[in-house]
């Protein structure tokens, strides 16, 4: 653990002090993990570059500001989240602005109450590593939502942010952020529903 | 406490329900329709899976281009020699 701290406050003093070996160490250390967690908000893999890039540079220029006493990755990783939803932002398309989202909840009678049999389903989280064909099923699926469903979704599920920061970091209303990621799971939920389906 | 919840207000409140963010009495009253209505429990179980299962998502590493760790070196190198 004193090992790490001494790395930690090695890797900070380093960067302050702009030196080279300290910064090939650094991008080495973080980039990996850091491409992995902007890919969860674009699979495009040039934007994911450039919003690398662009998080690293942020970190190297906001280090004066990191609390010495905290862990480096969660700061760093925070970054990159917010860099991230910033930068898809601003980069949507009119045509991605424009992507209608239909609800994919399931059919209720007038008087409220479940219309069909639901298939029954529950996965295990500690098998879906071991099945990267279904991984890769669920991963497609959060890149198919529109953003305005995406950053919420990967916000609460993946990251597991806390409703307030999440209305906080998208600027919207904490209903609206609960109404989106609710929308999202049964989005998710109808996908992985039919991709099973079919296995069965 | 009010009469039993309909399936359409139990699927209102499943992300609430979830993340344990209801009063005792509206919990409750989630549990009991539940308790009776097999077909919500089917679609909850489905539901909260996932959202467990995007959470193995979190913190994976993803292979990145070689070039790109290198160029990245070069580019921060110089951003910091700039200051």
């Amino acid at each position: 653990m004193k090992t790490k701290e001494f790395q930690q406050n090695e890797v900070i003093q380093g960067i302050k002090e702009g030196n080279p070996e300290v910064i090939d160490d650094f991008v080495q250390r973080f980039s990996r993990p850091l491409f992995g967690v902007i890919l969860n908000y674009t699979k495009n893999p040039s934007d994911a570059e450039e919003i690398l890039q662009d998080s690293l540079v942020r970190v190297i220029r906001k280090i004066d500001t990191f609390r010495e006493e905290s862990a480096l990755w969660p700061w760093i990783k925070r970054i990159a989240v917010n860099n991230s939803i910033m930068w898809l932002r601003k980069h949507r398309t009119a045509r991605q602005r424009e992507v209608q989202f239909e609800d994919s909840g399931p059919q209720f009678s007038e008087d409220g109450y479940l219309q069909d049999s639901v298939f029954r389903w529950a996965l295990d989280p500690e098998d879906v590593m071991l099945n990267q064909e279904l991984a890769g099923q669920l991963y497609d699926a959060i890149q198919s939502l529109p953003f305005e469903y995406r950053a919420p979704l990967v916000l609460k599920d993946i990251e597991g942010y806390p409703i307030r920061q999440i209305a906080s970091l998208l600027e919207l209303k904490e209903a609206t952020a609960k109404t989106r990621i609710h929308r999202a799971r049964l989005f998710l939920r109808e996908n992985l529903a039919h991709y099973l389906e079919g296995k069965a | 406490m009010s009469g039993m919840l309909k399936c359409k207000e139990c699927f209102d409140l499943l992300m609430d329900y979830l993340d344990h963010n209801l009063d005792t009495d509206t919990r409750g009253r989630l549990d009991a329709h539940f308790a009776a209505c097999p077909p919500c429990v089917n679609f909850l179980e489905s539901y909260q899976s996932c959202s467990e299962v995007a959470q193995q998502l979190r913190d994976q590493s993803a292979e990145i281009p070689q070039e790109l760790e290198g160029r990245l070196k070069a580019f921060l190198r110089e951003e910091v020699a700039r200051g």
